[in-house]
């Protein structure tokens, strides 16, 4: 079963981004190899929900921060692979009887091109099959016993094929004849060709391995450990946003005590911030890569959904408010399925009257409170409901991010508090601006009706 | 009143997007609507209208007479866009300066025409050809208004036509076809006359064939859409009154009558949320902008007295990029306006859901204290939307003279909510939010007891 998510989180967690804009998966994309980079973009797209394979793959890659390795492979040699793997058409290939006098002619004036692709395809491929065997003997002492050792015996098996064997004899040469380019030709494409794609495939495995832990290793992420669903807790200590220059981390523990998280701040005080540093941490968690935290432990959940960013739909008629009012339908189903769902939602209500804001939020959030298997996390500016939602459950975590008034000036620590924030400078920045003081003692007229 | 002639009517920005007004590219604006016209030039001048509302009550009067002049006698725009369209490339594009310099230049195009390059010797010919004959139909359509109104409202500039049109330079047009051929002399003299001699005359005539474009073309929308003019009043009788103001984008909109005067001068609307409250607040907004313009408005039995402006905080977006929030946006704007309020200005001030970037509390205590404020200030006129019912109720009891107040109501039908749009006194605390939770029966959802 597939991890629950849908696109509207995935552009508030900007996990894909806009093109050539800043993403998650930018950030963790330094791939060499266009397999490399599809199997990565295939991951971020295909999150899990199994509490092994997490770990499995989280293993793998913790596997290769330690063992400190560079992707060996050329990346010029894929770029001449892929066409010439992808060209099955028997009638391609090459034969000895075509290394005749019309082909010498041809090469000597360069119009031989389908050859000449079909020659860096070969060679290609000789290249990666040489210095994949040489990678394989030099790291074999150091993978006995990892977690990458189950796959080291595919690989070597792999290789170890017997008409392989003679390219492996002499040095890597800078060029191969055309007796030796027909021959391999046969073998690569034809013969053994399935062979070829299954150990591509160890090598795209390796590329985005190498590439997610370099980025750990530099970034300093942590890799989190997933726990048995049941337990129905997420632990991080100091998680703050990847694509901040200067973050403030926070920690938070949530569990069926306080699976219902009220957030409360003024506007600017980095709510929103903190739900999306939360949302990602969450979201590659559950793809087992390493998070930017200082620790993190989570119980599988079956789902993420956010709701940071929410358009509202004119076009279709729809008022902000009733955008609001589907999503949360959207959410309040998958939670009745009974599913373990980590939900996040940003200013709740924000497109209605205050009143009926307030009511709604505190119907919603209560009757969320509920359901102890998933978690919420609930951002609204409506303190009051708050007030109502602490007398009645026990298990709603209230937590604010303070404003200080300095003088006039607002200050933002970004530092979660407990409580719900009675910071109200609403009144305080109007009497700042004077407003009251410039209508007082403005030119009234007289004037007689 | 001289003074008056060249003060400006204030806006803004924010006040020209929430009413959608001079989008010129946007087919649902003010401007899109009101622009039938056929001339570049005409289209150029009702965007300086646009841009310009007018702030005597006299010049307000005097268009809208005019535009009702036109829109009663039906009159159609007399020359075919192509043909004044030619006319107009014809001279703007400058002959010589002196009769030696047109002399010259049509003696090139003949010898150029004479060595085979023929294009711009036509042109030439081609363009006086078409001045020529948009000047004889207008001369045929001023001289029969003229006939059968001779106090028509154009009558010093279509005089001034018709003096140019009979004088002796120009005697050679009655008689002139595209097809008669003209010897050098005759297409020196002509030229001459038409781009340098009499160039100020016709340009003058240009602008009077602009007026001409836009009273026809917005007379046309006015019966076409079912529009009435309204009457300026002088600025100190502090009044907007009309029947059935309507928002003239919206077809078959429902009307709603206004009344707000120096002793009731603040009128402090709630509603839910789909009700119709921004749009009964936009269609005063526009129908008051379009009144200081003398143009046709989407209202019944106008009488306005003249503002010095007009401010709406109706969609006022937060602006992340300088780090304001959206309440701290709402709070510089309410800022700006009472300074302008302060200063003793007659504002017609529109202020919708004020304060809905903050907590209740917040927005209570602020949306009292600056509609009270506001209210002390008779000869600004204010309407003040809110889903803070409290407010109104506070000001109710304390008995704060000046403040009317209406509700647009929602009535629920079938446990579904119905907007007759039309205004009623007193004050609503009507909210279906809950009503749409209910109907989409989410709390059920959750708790599991709906089958999905």
């Amino acid at each position: 079963m597939a991890f629950i998510t849908d696109k509207q989180t995935l552009d508030d967690l900007n996990i894909f981004g806009r093109h050539g804009k800043q993403s998650v998966f930018s950030l963790f994309n330094f791939t060499y190899t266009k397999g490399g980079a599809d199997l990565l973009e295939r991951m971020f797209r295909n999150p899990m929900n199994e509490a092994s394979a997490i770990n499995k793959r989280s293993r793998l890659i913790r596997f290769f921060q330690t063992a400190r390795l560079s992707f060996p492979f050329k990346s010029e040699w894929f770029d001449a692979i892929e066409p010439y793997l992808e060209n099955t058409d028997t009638r391609s290939r090459l034969s000895h009887a075509d290394n005749n006098l019309e082909r010498k002619f041809r090469n000597l004036i360069g119009s031989d091109t389908d050859y000449q692709l079909i020659a860096k395809g070969v060679f290609g491929v000789y290249s990666i099959l040489y210095t994949f065997r040489q990678f394989v003997e030099s790291m074999e002492k150091s993978s006995a016993g990892s977690s990458w050792d189950e796959e080291m015996v595919v690989i070597k098996t792999l290789l170890s094929e017997p008409d392989f064997h003679k390219l492996y004899q002499q040095k890597l040469p800078k060029k191969l004849s055309f007796e030796e380019s027909a021959e391999y030709d046969k073998l690569f494409r034809f013969i053994h060709r399935n062979t070829i794609t299954r150990l591509l495939s160890y090598i795209y495995s390796l590329d985005v391995y190498i590439s997610v832990a370099s980025v750990a290793e530099r970034y300093g992420f942590v890799f989190p450990s997933a726990l048995d669903a049941n337990d129905h807790r997420v632990e991080l200590v100091n998680v703050y946003h990847p694509h901040l220059e200067k973050p403030r981390a926070n920690s938070i523990r949530i569990d069926p005590q306080g699976n219902v998280v009220f957030l409360t701040g003024a506007n600017m005080a980095g709510k929103s911030t903190f739900m999306k540093s939360l949302g990602i941490a969450l979201y590659l968690a559950h793809m087992g890569f390493p998070v930017p935290a200082e620790r993190m432990e989570f119980s599988v959940r079956d789902g993420l959904l956010t709701t940071i960013n929410l358009a509202d739909n004119l076009n279709m008629g729809f008022s902000h408010f009733y955008a609001e009012v589907l999503r949360v339908k959207k959410i309040a189903r998958e939670v009745n399925s009974g599913k373990n769902m980590f939900v996040i939602f940003d200013e709740l209500f924000r497109g209605t009257n205050v009143k009926d804001a307030c009511e709604a939020t505190i119907a919603i959030v209560g009757a969320f409170a509920e359901r102890t298997n998933s978690m919420f996390i609930i951002s609204t500016h409506i303190m009051e409901a708050g007030e109502v939602l602490r007398d009645q459950f026990r298990n709603i975590q209230f937590l604010f991010l303070p404003t200080k008034m300095e003088g006039t000036k607002p200050l933002y620590t970004y530092q979660l508090e407990k409580g719900i924030t009675s910071d109200r400078h609403g009144m305080i920045i109007i009497q700042n601006e004077k407003i009251i003081d410039i209508l007082r003692n403005g030119k009234k007229k007289t004037i007689t009706a | 009143m001289a003074s008056n002639m060249d003060k400006v009517f204030i806006t803004d920005k924010q006040t020209l997007e929430d009413l959608n007004i001079t989008g010129r590219y946007r087919p649902d604006s003010l401007f899109s609507i009101f622009n039938q016209t056929k001339t570049g030039g005409g289209e150029k001048l009702l965007d300086e209208m646009f841009h310009h509302p007018l702030t005597d009550p006299d010049l307000i009067n005097q268009r809208s007479n005019r535009f009702l002049y036109f829109q009663q006698n039906q009159l159609a725009f007399p020359v075919e866009t192509i043909v004044f369209n030619e006319m107009e490339n014809y001279l703007h594009s400058g002959g010589g300066r002196t009769f030696f310099g047109s002399f010259f230049q049509v003696v090139r195009l003949y010898a150029l025409k004479a060595m085979g390059l023929r294009t711009e010797f036509e042109q030439l010919i081609k363009g006086l050809g078409a001045t020529a004959v948009a000047l004889n139909h207008l001369n045929k359509f001023f001289s029969e208004l003229m006939m059968e109104d001779p106090e028509n409202p154009l009558k010093t500039e279509i005089q001034q036509f018709l003096e140019l049109y009979n004088s002796v330079a120009l005697q050679w047009l009655p008689n002139f076809t595209q097809e008669q051929k003209m010897n050098l002399f005759q297409l020196v003299a002509r030229d001459h006359h038409l781009r340098n001699s009499l160039a100020k005359e016709l340009k003058k005539v240009l602008q009077l064939v602009y007026n001409l474009d836009v009273y026809i073309s917005v007379s046309l929308v006015a019966a076409t859409r079912g529009l009435s003019y309204a009457k300026a009043l002088p600025a100190e009788k502090y009044l907007i009154k009309a029947n059935n103001c309507r928002h003239i984008a919206i077809e078959n909109g429902v009307g709603n009558p206004v009344l707000i005067d120096s002793s009731n001068n603040l009128l402090f609307l709630t509603g839910a949320n789909m009700a119709g409250k921004s749009t009964f607040m936009k269609s005063l907004g526009t129908t008051l902008y379009l009144a200081h313009m003398g143009f046709p408005l989407a209202a019944d039995d106008m009488e306005f007295s003249v503002k010095d402006g007009v401010y709406t905080s109706i969609n006022v977006p937060d602006d992340i990029n300088q780090g304001y929030s959206h309440f701290y946006a709402e709070v510089l704007r309410v800022k700006n306006v009472a300074e302008e309020v302060a200063s003793g200005k007659n504002l017609l001030i529109i202020f919708d859901e004020l304060f809905k970037g903050t907590n209740v509390k917040d927005a209570f205590d602020a949306t009292l204290a600056v509609s009270e404020a506001f209210s002390e200030y008779k000869n600004s006129a204010f309407v003040i939307s809110t889903h803070i019912v409290e407010v109104g109720e506070t000001l109710q009891q304390n008995g704060h003279a000046g403040v009317l107040f209406r509700y647009m109501p929602t009535e629920v039908i079938d446990g579904k909510p119905r907007y007759p749009y039309t205004l009623r006194t007193g004050i609503s605390s009507d909210r279906h939010g809950m009503v749409i939770i209910k109907n989409e029966k989410i709390l059920e959802i959750i708790k599991g007891d709906e089958e999905v």
